[in-house]
C-alpha cells in the first residue's frame, strides 16, 4: 500500500522565500558595487569585503554562541554588510567598517531579536555608530550634485560608494519593484513627496537625487522589517520619509545626510503609523 | 466536456453516516442485510441533518469506523456491491406544493457544497430575496452542461421551495463553455440573459431592467470556494456581509450546481441524492470530471482516471488551498467532496517556517482586508482577545496569505486556532450574561 503525506493546507505555495527576497536585493546591489570598485579602486573593494565579512562573522559567532539555527545562507547578513559599505566613504579604514558591520548585525539586528524584529535598519544604525565614533573619517571628500545627465551615469563628485552611479541604483531598484520583490507604495510615495517638496521650497532637484537618496528610497525605506504593514500605513510612511528628508536637507543643505537621518527617525515612528492605520474588514463591523 | 463514468463496480463501498458538517446519522441496517439502490440506510433527528441512502445494491459487510475524506474516522456502513439494478420505487412528484418540495429535498438528503443541507439553505428563517447559484468551479459546471435544462429546472424548483422570487447564476467570466451553454439555454421558452458584473452593476441592476426570474452573471475570474460567502454576496449582489453575520442576513441564499441537479432528480424522478460529479486533477493519467456514486473509494475513482502518474505523494480532497490531505486512498467520496488533487512525491512541500519579516505580502493578497501576519503572531502567543481586535473572525480561511508567505508560516492554521478560541470565549461568556 502506498503511503501518503498528510499535512495542513495550503498544499501549493509561492516559490518566493525570504532567501529569494534577500539574495534578490543583494543581486540588485551588485552593479552599483562594481561601479564603485571601478571608480574608487581597491579601497572600495576592501571596504565592501571587510563590511560583508564583519557582518557574516558576527552572525556566525552569535548564532553559534546562543545555539541558534545558522541563518547566514538566507543572505540577510550579507545584505546588511553590503548596504553599509555603500553608505560609507571609500577613505574609511577597513577595520572601522569591519567593526561597524559587527555592530550592525550584532547590536542592530541580533540584540533586537534577529531577523524580523529589529526596530532600526541595522545598516543605518551602524552608519550612525560610525558617524558618532569617527566623525572625521566619515566625512566624504565631496558632496555629489547631479546637475547633468552624465552625472546620473557616473557621478565624479561621489562621496560614498553608493553615489557613483545613481542610474544603476534606480534601474536595479525599479527592476526589483517590477519583479514584485519590493512593494511599490513606499518608494513611490517617498520619491514624489521629496521631489515635490524640494521644488516647492526652491532647492534644485540636482541636490536631491543623489545615489544615497535613491538607495534610501529603493532599499532602506523598503526594508520590510522597519516599515508598517498596512497599505495606507506604507503610503503615510513614504510621505513621512520624504517630509523629513526635505526638512533635514533644506535646513542643513545636505540631502545625503538628510536622507539617512530621516530614514532613521521614520523607522522609529513606523509602529505608531501601523497601529493607527488598521484596516476594517470587507463588509465592515456591525457592532462597535 | 462530459464526465467520466466508473465502469467497474468497486470491491467495497464505504458509506459514511455523516457526509456533511452536521449531525451524524444512526445506521438503519445491520451486518448481513441486503440493501437495494436508493434504500435509506442512515436516519437522524435534529435540525442540521442529511439522510444517507445507498447508491449501490448488495450486502452489508459491517458497520464500523472507517477513514473519511474529512480526515477523521467516521462510523460507516460497508457494502459489498453486486451487479444488480434493484432499487426502491422512485415516485416522481411533479406538482408538489412549496412545503412539500422542501420536504422532498430534505428526504433526499441533499447537501450544499458548503456543508449545509439544502432545505436549511433555502429556508434559513429569514427573508430571502435572491438565490445565488455558484457555478464558478469551471470543471464542475462544465460537467453538468449536458443536463443544463435539468439543472435549470432544479434551480426553478429550489426558488419555488424557498419562496424566493429571483435567482442569479454566477459563472466565471473566462469559462467560455459555460457562457455559451447558458446563452443557448431556455427557461419557459425564453432565452436566459447573460450579463457581466462590471463596477457597481450588480445583480440588482440587471433584475431591475428585466422581468426574468433567473439571470446569469459572469463575474470575474474568481472561484468562490465554500468559505467565500461574503465575497460572493459582495461581488454579485453588492451586499457585503458585516462581521458575525450570514448571507441570510443580507437576504441572500446560496446553492450549488450539483444540488440543483439533485433537486431535479429528487422531484421529477423521485431519486434521493446518490451521485455527484467531482473533479480529479494533478498527477493522474486522465484528469477530468468524474460522475461518482457516494461511497465509492477514492482509489476506484483514480483508477477510472487512468491511475496515478508517477509515484503519488499526496492525495488532497477539495483543492490545494484549503483541502485535506488524506492518509489513505481507501477513503470514500462523500456528499461534501468536490474534487481530488493528486501530487507526486516531488511536489509535496517540505518548507520550514521561519520568522516573519513583515513583508506585508499577506496584507496585500487578503481579500477580506485583514492583517493575517499580525493575527497569526498574536494567536501564536495566545493573545486571542487581541486577535479579535484585529478582526480574526472575519477571516474566510481562503489560504491566500499562507500561499504567498515567504517565511512559509502556517498562517491559516494559526488564525483558525485563534477563531476557535475566540468562539469558545464567546460561548463561555454568553450564559453568564443571561444569568445577570
Amino acid at each position: 500500500m502506498t503511503t501518503f503525506t498528510v499535512s495542513p493546507p495550503p498544499h501549493r505555495r509561492s516559490k518566493i522565500s525570504i532567501k529569494t527576497l534577500m539574495w534578490g536585493r543583494v543581486a540588485a546591489l551588485v552593479p552599483i558595487s562594481l561601479a564603485a570598485i571601478y571608480f574608487f579602486g581597491f579601497a572600495a573593494l576592501g571596504n565592501i569585503a571587510a563590511s560583508i565579512l564583519g557582518a557574516v562573522i558576527i552572525e556566525f559567532a552569535i548564532e553559534k554562541a546562543f545555539k541558534y539555527e545558522l541563518t547566514i545562507l538566507d543572505g540577510n547578513a550579507v545584505y546588511i554588510g553590503l548596504l553599509l559599505a555603500l553608505i560609507c566613504p571609500p577613505t574609511l579604514p577597513a577595520w572601522m567598517i569591519f567593526l561597524a558591520a559587527m555592530f550592525a548585525v550584532g547590536i542592530g539586528k541580533h540584540a533586537f531579536g534577529g531577523i524580523g524584529s529589529y526596530v532600526f535598519h541595522p545598516a543605518l544604525a551602524a552608519w550612525v555608530f560610525l558617524s558618532l565614533s569617527w566623525a572625521q573619517d566619515m566625512l566624504p571628500g565631496t558632496t555629489p550634485i547631479t546637475s547633468s545627465f552624465s552625472d546620473m551615469i557616473l557621478e565624479t563628485g561621489a562621496g560614498f560608494l553608493g553615489e557613483v552611479s545613481p542610474i544603476l541604483v534606480l534601474l536595479t531598484g525599479v527592476a526589483l519593484i517590477a519583479m514584485k520583490l519590493v512593494e511599490w507604495r513606499i518608494p513611490v510615495a517617498y520619491f514624489l513627496t521629496t521631489v515635490i517638496l524640494a521644488v516647492l521650497l526652491g532647492d534644485p532637484v540636482s541636490y536631491v537625487i543623489t545615489g544615497t537618496f535613491l538607495l534610501g528610497v529603493l532599499f532602506f525605506a523598503t526594508e520590510t522589517v522597519t516599515t508598517p504593514v498596512t497599505k495606507n500605513g506604507r503610503i503615510i510612511y513614504g510621505i513621512l520619509c520624504g517630509l523629513l528628508t526635505v526638512l533635514y536637507g533644506y535646513f542643513s543643505g545636505n540631502y545625503v545626510w538628510g536622507t539617512l537621518y530621516a530614514l532613521l527617525l521614520s523607522n522609529a515612528i513606523a509602529p505608531y503609523i501601523e497601529v493607527n492605520t488598521l484596516p476594517k474588514p470587507v463588509g465592515g463591523v456591525a457592532h462597535e | 466536456m462530459s464526465a467520466i463514468k466508473l465502469d467497474k463496480l468497486p470491491e467495497k463501498v464505504i458509506l459514511p453516516l455523516k457526509q456533511h458538517d452536521g449531525i451524524a446519522c444512526a445506521p438503519l441496517v445491520k451486518k448481513g442485510e441486503e440493501v437495494i439502490i436508493g434504500q435509506k440506510i442512515g436516519d437522524c433527528e435534529g435540525s442540521d441533518l442529511a439522510y444517507i441512502h445507498s447508491p449501490y445494491c448488495g450486502t452489508v459487510e459491517s458497520v464500523v469506523e472507517m477513514p473519511n475524506p474529512s480526515g477523521k474516522r467516521v462510523l460507516s456502513v460497508i457494502i459489498n456491491p453486486l451487479e444488480c439494478a434493484d432499487s426502491v420505487d422512485f415516485i416522481p412528484e411533479k406538482d408538489a406544493t412549496p412545503s412539500r418540495l422542501l420536504e422532498i429535498i430534505k428526504e433526499a438528503g441533499i447537501v450544499e457544497y458548503y456543508q449545509k443541507p439544502t432545505y436549511l439553505a433555502l429556508k434559513p428563517g429569514k427573508r430571502i430575496d435572491t438565490l445565488i447559484m455558484n457555478a464558478t468551479f469551471p470543471l464542475i459546471a462544465n460537467a453538468y452542461l449536458d443536463s443544463l435544462d435539468k439543472v435549470l429546472k432544479g434551480f426553478r424548483l429550489m426558488l419555488e421551495a424557498g419562496g424566493i422570487s429571483r435567482g442569479a447564476i454566477v459563472i466565471r467570466a473566462d469559462d467560455k463553455e459555460s457562457i455559451k451553454a447558458f446563452k443557448n439555454a431556455k427557461v419557459d421558452g425564453k432565452p436566459l440573459t447573460v450579463a457581466p458584473i462590471i463596477g457597481k452593476r450588480h445583480a440588482d441592476y440587471y433584475f431591475e431592467d428585466s422581468e426574468d426570474e433567473i439571470i446569469v452573471l459572469a463575474g470575474g475570474k474568481i472561484t468562490y470556494t465554500p468559505t467565500m460567502m461574503n465575497l460572493l454576496s459582495g461581488d454579485v449582489m453588492g451586499r457585503k456581509i458585516p462581521l458575525g453575520y450570514k448571507p441570510a442576513d443580507v437576504h441572500v441564499a446560496v446553492c450549488g450546481v450539483k444540488s440543483a441537479k439533485a433537486v431535479y432528480d429528487a422531484v421529477y424522478e423521485g431519486k434521493p441524492y446518490l451521485e455527484n460529479v467531482i473533479t480529479v486533477s494533478g498527477a493522474v493519467n486522465r484528469p477530468g470530471s468524474v460522475l461518482v456514486k457516494f461511497g465509492t473509494p477514492i482509489k476506484d475513482v483514480i483508477e477510472a482516471c487512468g491511475g496515478y502518474k508517477g509515484e503519488p505523494g499526496k492525495v488532497i480532497i477539495n483543492g490545494t488551498r484549503v483541502g485535506v490531505a488524506i492518509y489513505s486512498d481507501e477513503s470514500p467520496v462523500a456528499k461534501d467532496t468536490t474534487g481530488i488533487v493528486v501530487q507526486t512525491k516531488d511536489e509535496v512541500l517540505r518548507d520550514v517556517s521561519s520568522a516573519c519579516i513583515h513583508c506585508a505580502r499577506c496584507v496585500d493578497v487578503c481579500p477580506m482586508n485583514l492583517l493575517p501576519g499580525r493575527i497569526a503572531v498574536m494567536a501564536d502567543q495566545g493573545m486571542y482577545e487581541k486577535c479579535g481586535e484585529y478582526y480574526a473572525l472575519s477571516c474566510i480561511e481562503c489560504g491566500d496569505c499562507a500561499a504567498v508567505c515567504p517565511a512559509k508560516k502556517h498562517l491559516v492554521q494559526l488564525i483558525r486556532f485563534s477563531k476557535l478560541q475566540l468562539l469558545k470565549m464567546c460561548a463561555e461568556a454568553e450564559p453568564a450574561e443571561v444569568t445577570e
